[in-house]
């Protein structure tokens, strides 16, 4: 059975939700939500149980791969994604948490002209990465990271992207490609 | 796939493309923009998603296994256990050799020789319904007590090595006579590869013939290995691995999960993928084995060392082999009259280690240069001062003259960076408020592997190239210093070359391992590349139509894209329109450095084992990449916690095919090295042989704050003895060295000398 | 993780009814909740998302005192401008929690509910005995691997430590959790584990943290928290203090002092005995180490963690002497 998300609004008086939710106080089975997930500026309808991860319905459903899972267990960083504007990790997020809200991936960073993010250019200038697969983490993170102005000095960088794990040891190219654009974009 | 091309200022293109050019990442845009499609995430239709159970023991047999429940549940497919998945052949090991062709092999344990290890597997509709399906199988187990420790009571079987047992002079009675003795036991830990990328694969059959989607060092070892699992001819597997996303040794073999994802797609006849949990890349293969090595020096009152005894063990599981070689690099990095090595393992109830990025050569590097560094503060010689006057001249264990040795410029240029002059000698001496600030030297080596390689050139009709080889990329930069190869010896732009690996039904190649890959592959790609181009050029002036016709070979040359005479002074033709007036398509070209006369078995055997790799002693000259690593620590006096805070290495890897590349492995391999000095250890609960941190919350990574600013500098030459193009290793180097430079200059900082790894806080409070 | 079904609630008082469900869990950030359940540790039936109740992730803050919605998102706390002014501890321990994503996810109200990070309790699979998941089947982690497991407040049951940072800083400054029917002290709404190591939480069934508010005070704003791990970042504490500190007009004689300790106990633990100790003393390096020792009274170590009784202290002392030396 598929349906909407059920919105408890009113509380019950009795004991027992309205909504058709769960009159008789009873917990609903689990269904199939319908939900609509606003991803790069366009809107994606998708029907998944309500355990998918945000990370997996792009990943599996909606074949925007270049979010990546490297842990699925909030450890790496390298789901990294925007929803309304700040950066979260896409595997611990549901994907019904998140619909109604507004989500970016890697794919949605550049302009739809090609023309790269200024710390995708970055990162290639720097050579910021390796073998690629924490590279999306990273450039959603280190975009987030400049936006809220924690880039502010090398030590600042290394704290504040100190949450996506790079295995390949990108690390200082990472820090200088961040600076880099951070003096961009100022 | 489509390598992106990268456009550059005009000026600076020439420059920058050029083999040894600075040139940026050709699929760096494809990686940057998420456009970079990993091998797992192809989208095949009708795909079913599989899950693995695993034993929750560490020895014993799986008595029964409970799969009602997960049956049962939504969208399951199926749960095979031992009892239910098809049975394989056993595979030949890495050298090819049959390991027992008379056995069946079932990739889902029944006797349990390490916990972890898979019993069953779930597939199901939906990922999320084979995990949950998954946790709902039970399995009860015959329990045996566990071989979990390195040198404690309860290790199990000891096997000499003898194979690398090394002996010259008379070490024992050397020892004894020298006036000045040094012996202590160095200790390294079980680490893990954790490359980013999880292992996992989609397995596809379309009747007898297979294509894996895997990320993978090595496609076609691991389609042997599955051809040979499955019966079926090597032809008939297609490995796909466009990009990998890291793998440090740990992505070269086809792994009893893959095994187990392709047996389940056979018997569903429905295309299958299996990802192992982050959990699963810390127990399904094994990392870096645990080793244990004592050292006894004996030198006399200037520093000069006699003799070196040096026994060694590494941890291996219960099947298969490994070894740790801890005593790969002790051998040659100084000059010693009298030397004995020997290395025994040690079976544990552990899953088989695997060759982690410079297998051996790094535990090896920290025993030596921590046991010349306390050498060294015994005699009260300056570090770098005492591995100078040890300086081997030639390889002291092959008595061979070294190809290229840039290690005593490395020495110097790297002090001179460093500011090593300025080092206060005494432990303690240097402080920052409540930091105590250490300074250390160490060395590292990894010898020059070498093995033969293929590659396809073609020049299209529009003037592209294109490049073709089954070798793969996971960082190093293999698209990009291809292309560079290919540009350079065709004359042709950057822009006009595709570059295309990682699919195995291209041209041949060995395992992408042991810094082999780019010596190799370079070679290849000039010498098909110029195949090509004589091809061109024979075609351009025999064609009486052309108005090179009737001209001298040697008066034609290709340059940015167009043909003619290197003087500029003739007619001259863009390679489209030569081929348009030719009236070919296309030009290809296959080279291959194998010798003349080699038959196909032997290149079959060339690229799907690593039997033929070439020795780095062979003939007249000992081939290795040399590096030294000054480093500055800070500890906490009361936290014992130890941060690096600033790494200048000087390396030789001979000549660099694209510098800013280079660096960036050289530095991958600093911070992997910090990790394991100073954070990484697999840590198992002894009752139950289980690893307890198997996820990066618990098992540590350097992450991007616990990691300074690197200055590498390059000091190496051409080395025309260790491949066609003068480049020696680069990927395995840099982490060779780091961790005994971090434990002297903690020594240096604290006056504690720490010889087991991790040097973790408590080792300091 | 075992499917569920998923509601959203739109209000507070919708909130507390579908908590009182059985098998309901509440959703705000998800870093505990859906982390917990890929482990297998929780099996919610039904989850109800909270993340969208309006009004819940206010930041107030005045001399008097901070008032913290429990949706507040951790980063939002850490960098706001007054708590950072007024409250620098808590900023402190904030900033140094967990991950930049994380801290954007997790709500003040979840991380309260945050649970130990004992690598046992996290692994039903590989290890049944957990007394926190099932009272009753024994504790894992006695006799394993314990390097990271607490020293104080350790039972029989269990000696899982509470891994959070926020909580510490809480306890220092008397923090109030907001329960709705019931306000309690932070420090009362932990609890050690004693016989009954299920229980972390003094919150019944149907309640739903909706505020924190922390009393102003001139040891607030004179804060600090220092937190020593393996890593420079991304870590749970090895130990970990929060401490304030109020000097008399002299500039060395301690008025009020807060002490609070992290990474080493089961819960965020108040080191009372070290306050006393230093109340109406004048601060040197050797009265304050001295002093801080005192805080390690009762400790119970289980070998591999027997260093945090070295560790904590000196944590203690540098937090305080960090303080001493901004007079």
């Amino acid at each position: 059975m598929t349906s909407h998300i059920q919105t408890i609004i009113d509380p019950p008086e009795d004991g027992h939700f309205r909504n058709g939710v769960a009159t008789d106080g009873l917990i609903p089975s689990p269904t199939t939500l319908s939900l609509n997930l606003a991803i790069n500026g366009r809107d994606h309808a998708l029907d998944v149980e309500p355990r998918v991860t945000l990370l997996d319905a792009l990943r599996e459903r909606l074949h925007l791969t270049g979010t990546k899972k490297g842990c699925d267990q909030g450890q790496c960083g390298a789901c990294t994604v925007h929803v309304d504007g700040e950066r979260v990790l896409a595997c611990l997020t549901l994907a019904a948490l998140v619909d109604g809200r507004t989500i970016t991936t890697i794919e949605g960073l550049a302009d739809e002209d090609g023309t790269l993010h200024a710390v995708q250019a970055a990162f290639l200038e720097q050579d910021a990465f390796q073998c690629g697969y924490c590279t999306p983490g990273q450039i959603m993170s280190a975009v987030a990271c400049i936006r809220e102005g924690h880039a502010g000095s090398d030590d600042e960088i290394r704290e504040y992207m100190a949450g996506n794990l790079c295995r390949c040891g990108a690390y200082p190219n990472i820090v200088a490609a961040v600076r880099q654009a951070a003096q961009e974009l100022r | 796939m489509t390598v992106h091309d990268v456009k550059h200022a005009a000026s600076d293109s020439a420059r920058l493309e050029a083999v040894g050019g600075r040139l940026s990442r050709v699929d760096g845009p494809a990686k940057i923009t998420g456009a970079a499609r990993y091998a797992v995430e192809q989208q095949l239709e009708g795909l079913a998603h599989a899950v693995l159970v695993d034993s929750t023991i560490a020895a014993g047999k799986v008595v029964s296994i409970e799969t009602q429940a997960a049956k049962a549940a939504r969208g399951v497919i199926a749960v095979l256990t031992p009892d239910t998945i098809m049975k394989l052949s056993v595979a030949s090991d890495w050298f090819g050799n049959p390991l027992a062709p008379q056995r069946t092999f079932c990739p889902l344990a029944r006797d349990v020789t390490y916990c972890g290890q898979h019993i069953a597997v779930v597939i199901a509709e939906t990922f999320e319904q084979a995990v949950s399906a998954a946790a709902l199988v039970m399995a009860d187990y015959d329990q045996a007590p566990a071989l979990v420790e390195l040198g404690d009571g309860t290790a199990g079987e000891i096997i000499s090595i003898e194979g690398m047992t090394k002996e010259w002079g008379n070490a024992q009675a050397a020892l004894a006579e020298a006036p000045v003795h040094l012996s202590a036991v160095y200790n390294t830990q079980r680490s893990a590869h954790a490359a980013i990328e999880p292992h996992g694969l989609i397995a596809r059959w379309e009747g007898d013939r297979l294509t894996i989607w895997e990320p993978s060092q090595w496609l076609d070892g691991m389609a042997r290995t599955y051809a040979e699992w499955f019966g079926i001819p090597f032809e008939n597997v297609r490995l796909v691995s466009p990009y990998i996303g890291g793998g440090f040794g740990s992505k070269a073999l086809a792994l009893a999960h893959s095994a187990v994802a392709a047996a389940a797609a056979k018997m569903l006849g429905r295309p299958v993928k299996l990802m192992l949990t982050r959990s699963q890349n810390f127990t399904s293969y094994g990392g870096r084995a645990t080793t244990r090595q004592t050292i006894d020096l004996g030198a006399d009152k200037a520093g000069r060392i006699q003799s070196i005894i040096h026994r060694g063990v590494s941890e291996v599981s219960l099947e298969g082999m490994w070894v740790e070689a801890v005593g790969s690099i002790t051998s040659i990095m100084y000059d010693t009259p009298n030397f004995s090595s020997r290395q025994d393992v040690v079976r544990l109830n552990t899953v088989l280690p695997n060759p982690k990025r410079a297998p051996g050569e790094n535990p090896s590097a920290f025993g030596i240069e921590c046991a010349i560094d306390e050498l060294a503060h015994e005699l009260g010689l300056d570090p770098l001062e005492i591995r100078l006057i040890n300086y081997a001249e030639q390889d002291p264990h092959a008595k061979k003259a070294w190809s290229t040795r840039q290690l005593r410029e490395a020495f110097a240029v790297g002090a001179e960076a460093f500011g090593w002059a300025k080092r206060s000698p005494a432990p303690r001496s240097m402080r920052a408020g409540h930091q105590l600030i250490g300074w250390g030297v160490a060395a590292g080596a990894y010898p020059v592997q070498r093995a033969h390689g293929e590659a396809v050139v073609k020049i299209m009709f529009d003037g592209s190239v294109e490049v073709e080889s089954s070798s793969i990329d996971m960082g190093q930069g293999t698209y990009t210093i291809l292309a560079q190869t290919a540009a350079e010896t065709l004359g042709v732009p950057v822009s006009q070359v595709s570059v295309k690996l990682g699919d195995s039904h291209f041209a041949r190649a060995g395992v992408t391992g042991g810094s082999r890959l780019a010596g190799i592959m370079t070679g290849a790609v000039h010498k098909a590349a110029s195949q090509a181009l004589d091809e061109l050029i024979g075609l351009a002036l025999s064609d009486p139509r052309l108005p090179f016709h009737g001209l001298q070979a040697n008066t034609l040359a290709v340059k940015d894209g167009r043909i003619g005479s290197p003087r500029g002074d003739g007619p001259e033709l863009s390679i489209a329109e030569l081929m348009s007036m030719l009236g070919r398509d296309r030009i290809e070209a296959k080279g291959d450095t194998l010798p003349a006369g080699t038959t196909a078995e032997e290149r079959y055997k060339n690229y799907t084992t690593i039997a033929m790799s070439i020795p780095h002693t062979e003939g007249d000259y000992s081939r290795h990449s040399w590096c030294a690593h000054f480093v500055e620590v800070k500890v906490d006096e009361d936290f014992g916690t130890v941060r690096v805070s600033r790494v200048v290495s000087a390396l030789d890897s001979g000549r660099l095919y694209n510098p800013k590349l280079a660096e960036s492995q050289w530095k991958g391999g600093i911070i992997m090295g910090i990790g394991e000095a100073l954070l990484e250890e697999g840590i198992v609960d002894r009752r139950h042989g289980r690893t307890v941190n198997s996820n990066f919350a618990d098992y540590m990574l350097p992450t991007n704050a616990d990691i300074p600013d690197i200055q590498t500098i390059s000091v190496g030459i051409p080395d025309p003895h260790s491949s066609a193009l003068g480049g020696k290793g680069v990927g395995e180097l840099g982490i060779v060295g780091v961790a005994p430079a971090i434990a002297n200059a903690v020594f240096h900082a604290t006056g504690k000398r720490v010889r087991d790894l991790p040097i973790t806080l408590e080792k300091l409070i | 993780m075992r499917d569920f079904s998923y509601l959203r609630a739109d209000n507070i008082e919708a909130a507390r009814n579908a908590a009182a469900l059985p098998g309901a869990m509440l959703l705000a950030g998800g870093t505990t909740l859906i982390d917990l359940a890929k482990c297998g540790v929780v099996e919610p039936a039904t989850v109800i998302d909270i993340s969208h109740i309006e009004g819940l992730n206010a930041i107030d803050v005045t001399a008097d005192r901070a008032l913290i919605g429990a949706l507040a998102k951790m980063s939002h706390v850490a960098d706001h401008a007054e708590v950072k002014s007024l409250f620098p501890a808590v900023s402190e321990a904030l900033w140094q929690a967990a991950s930049a994503q994380l801290r954007n996810m997790a709500t003040i109200g979840g991380n309260l509910m945050q649970r130990t990070r004992c690598p046992y309790f996290r692994d039903p699979a590989n290890f049944p005995a957990c007394n926190k998941r099932e009272p009753g089947s024994g504790c894992s982690a006695i006799g394993g691997v314990t390097r990271g497991h607490a020293v104080l407040g350790v039972s029989e049951a269990c000696i899982a430590t509470y891994p959070g940072d926020l909580a510490v800083a809480l306890v220092a400054f008397d923090a109030e959790v907001d329960l709705g029917e019931r306000r309690l002290k932070v420090e009362d709404f932990f609890l050690a584990p004693g016989a009954t190591a299920e229980q972390e939480h003094d919150i019944r069934p149907g309640e739903v943290i909706t505020a924190i508010e922390i009393p102003g005070s001139a040891a607030a704003r004179r804060s600090t928290y220092i937190k020593v791990r393996d890593r420079q970042s991304y870590e749970f504490a090895a130990a970990s203090a929060a401490v304030g500190l109020e000097l008399e007009g002299d500039g060395r004689t301690v008025r009020d002092i807060r002490v609070a300790l992290g990474g080493v106990a089961t819960k965020p633990w108040r080191a009372r005995a070290v306050e006393d100790a230093l109340k109406g003393k004048a601060l040197d390096e050797a009265t304050i180490r001295e002093a801080s020792e005192l805080a390690m009274q009762g400790a119970v170590d289980h070998g591999a963690n027997h260093y945090k009784i070295a560790l904590a202290p000196r944590v203690i002392a540098r937090a305080i002497l960090k303080l001493g030396e901004t007079a």
